[in-house]
């Protein structure tokens, strides 16, 4: 044997051995870095930042994550990190939008003046409606354009800077004389701030959502709602790809009320008023993922809330594998949709039980009716049922952490596990909800019964954007194959 | 070189080995024990590669030891190879219980049972590669060559 194949089998077994170094250590560090926080879920700015030091640190590895000028290309860096992420078990997300690439988004308020709304910012009341505007205004970045308008027979610009606005104890007072405050124009304003809305605005409406036109005397109700259910489904159905959430506000109301029939009346007390969010439907989304709004849709002074979705949205899930509902055996497939193999019901019932961690907040709807079973259709062979719980943080453990963390809801499914293949379909139907016929009222002519919870009308109105806006018959749809 | 074949196919099994613990779909980690949250855990930890070189490396380190360091008559017999398999069959489960706990501690997971459990087809892994390592490398072994079996 020459010395060469004596030194050959040296030679192979170091092949072998660097070839498994190579492979244990085949990421770079920029992959390792992404994979090492969205495992740990530390995915804050800090972190992103490292992130870019590596890529700007290593020009000659990462040159193509760079823009021509040698900055970070922030979309090449979110390409990136998805794909590393929805390789992982369960694939996870990391929204970067806030760090960078992404425009800031803009503001423009209409600030309702009609004669019914001047009560709710009295002196001596509790100033809810410009506390919630005050809000809605500082949960903007600092540094986002912000426009103010009052509207009432038409729109006129807020003749005073932010800040004034943000300071003035009286926004009623310094306003009056804008427009004609004996009605509201609902058709003109929602057709303007349609009309006039930019990609990357949102645009909110003050109101109190009564429909008061012109001259009413001797006009039934009837008529009346009628026509605001048609006004409302027209202008919104004119306007593809929005996105509306309106949100219900109580606020102390200190003065005259105009009702529908024209005699008016002093009332002192609580009154529901709102904020109309209207934007692109994906702006909405930004709005309701990205972290530097927060507290625009989700304010904690909000009564109720609604989002008219135009059509099914994508709702992220995780199949929790350490819950304490789960029953019988099951091994989650990854990549193919959510499919659990090699199922097996419990040895004494024989029943499969599983849970889901999902992501609902995206819908904007709220807990009552996310929470609630009969709002949902589950269709499967061997008739599963559905629970619906939302989570709180005391249901974190260390090790379901990175399961639950950015997830709403938990959505229980049990049934006899019979069929050797099943499908189980989740839909949550799209339905206006119950909040808005509770506030709603057919007359306002006295301040009695639930005058102080509800709005003339309300139904009509939501009722005839809900017709224009809807998109489908489920806001959302999930579906789990089980094969045994 | 019949001899380079048997090296040629040793390292082949074991680099199908290595490949078939990376990867998602099929991994040879989750056939004989699974439980879900722990393997999600130890896949997205990138524990599985790691496992799987110290296996590798635990079965030709001590193949390599047993041919070319030991490498004595006083210790030629079958039994001789056997216990050195032993060896590598215990250490191999217990440097991977090491390092699975550094790993799940560091991350704040408790995964004792699991743990053990999984180490237990790292003792069956490591004693095949090590009958692979012994077949693959035996042959230049100036007094053990003809260990476990003579040719």
């Amino acid at each position: 044997m020459t010395p060469n194949m004596r030194r050959l089998p040296i030679m192979l077994i170091t092949a072998l051995l660097l070839a498994a170094l190579a492979a244990c250590g085949g990421h770079g560090p920029l992959e390792k870095a992404v994979r090492g926080m969205l495992v740990s879920g530390d995915t804050t700015r800090a972190s992103y930042d490292s992130l870019c030091s590596i890529v700007t640190g290593d020009p000659g590895r990462y040159g193509d994550m760079l823009t021509p000028d040698g900055r970070v290309d922030h979309k090449r860096m979110a390409e990136l990190i998805e794909h590393i992420g929805s390789a992982l078990r369960p694939p996870m997300h990391w929204d970067t939008r806030p760090y960078g690439g992404v425009d800031d988004l803009s503001l423009t308020v209409y600030f309702e003046r009609s004669g019914s709304m001047v009560p709710y910012d009295q002196r001596g009341g509790g100033g809810q409606l410009k506390k919630a505007v005050n809000d809605l205004i500082n949960h903007f970045p600092a540094g986002s354009k912000v426009d103010i308008n009052i509207v009432n027979d038409g729109i006129y610009p807020y003749q005073h800077t932010v800040d004034e606005f943000l300071q003035d104890r009286d926004i009623y007072q310094s306003t009056a004389g804008t427009g004609d405050a004996s009605y509201t124009d609902f058709q003109l304003i929602f057709n303007k701030i349609l009309e006039a809305q930019r990609p990357g605005n949102v645009s909110v409406l003050v109101s109190d959502l009564i429909y008061s036109p012109q001259d009413t005397r001797g006009v039934s109700l009837d008529k009346i709602f009628n026509e605001e259910n048609s006004l409302a489904t027209r202008v919104f159905a004119r306007y593809k790809g929005k996105s509306v959430v309106v949100q219900q506000f109580m606020g102390d109301y200190s003065g005259k009320y105009y009702p529908y029939n024209g005699i008016p009346f002093e009332y002192q007390g609580k009154r529901p008023f709102y904020l109309v969010i209207i934007a692109d439907s994906d702006v909405m989304d930004q709005l309701a993922q990205d972290k530097r709004y927060s507290g625009v849709l989700d304010a904690p002074a909000v009564r109720n809330s609604y989002r008219f979705n135009q059509g099914t949205s994508e709702v992220e899930c995780r199949v929790l594998p350490e819950w304490k509902d789960n029953a019988g055996r099951f091994r989650v497939k990854h990549g193919e949709g959510i499919v659990l193999a090699k199922c097996d019901g419990d040895r004494q019932t024989g029943k499969l039980c599983f849970s889901l961690a999902a992501n609902l907040g995206t819908l904007l709807k709220d807990d009552a009716l996310l929470t609630n079973a009969a709002n949902y259709n589950v269709q499967s062979i061997d008739g599963y049922t559905l629970t619906v719980q939302p989570i709180d943080p005391g249901m974190f453990t260390a090790n379901n952490k990175e399961y639950l963390e950015g997830m709403t809801h938990v959505l229980t499914l049990v049934g006899d596990l019979k069929s050797p293949r099943d499908e189980v379909r989740i839909t949550l139907r799209n339905e206006l909800p119950a909040w808005v016929r509770q506030s709603s009222s057919t007359s306002d002519i006295s301040a009695t019964g639930s005058f102080a919870t509800t709005t003339l009308g309300l139904e009509q109105l939501l009722g005839g954007m809900f017709d224009a806006m809807r998109g489908g018959d489920s806001l959302f749809d999930i579906t789990i194959q089980l094969q045994r | 070189m019949k001899h380079i074949t048997y090296l040629i196919i040793g390292i082949a099994v074991t680099v199908v080995f290595f490949i078939l613990s990376c990867t998602d779909g099929f991994n040879i980690y989750e056939q004989l024990f699974f439980n879900q949250g722990f393997n999600d855990k130890m896949y997205n930890l990138n524990m599985y590669p790691v496992i799987a070189a110290i296996t590798i490396a635990v079965a030709w380190g001590g193949a390599a030891i047993y041919y070319y360091a030991i490498n004595s008559v006083k210790f030629d017999r079958w039994y001789h190879w056997l216990a050195v398999l032993g060896v590598v069959a215990v250490l191999t489960p217990v440097v991977c219980y090491i390092y699975n706990d550094s790993v799940f501690a560091s991350n704040g997971l408790m995964y004792v049972g699991e743990s053990i459990q999984f180490e237990m087809q790292t003792v069956l892994f490591a004693a095949l590669l090590f009958i692979v390592a012994s077949f693959s490398m035996r042959w230049w072994s100036s007094n053990c060559r003809h260990t476990p079996l003579p040719q």
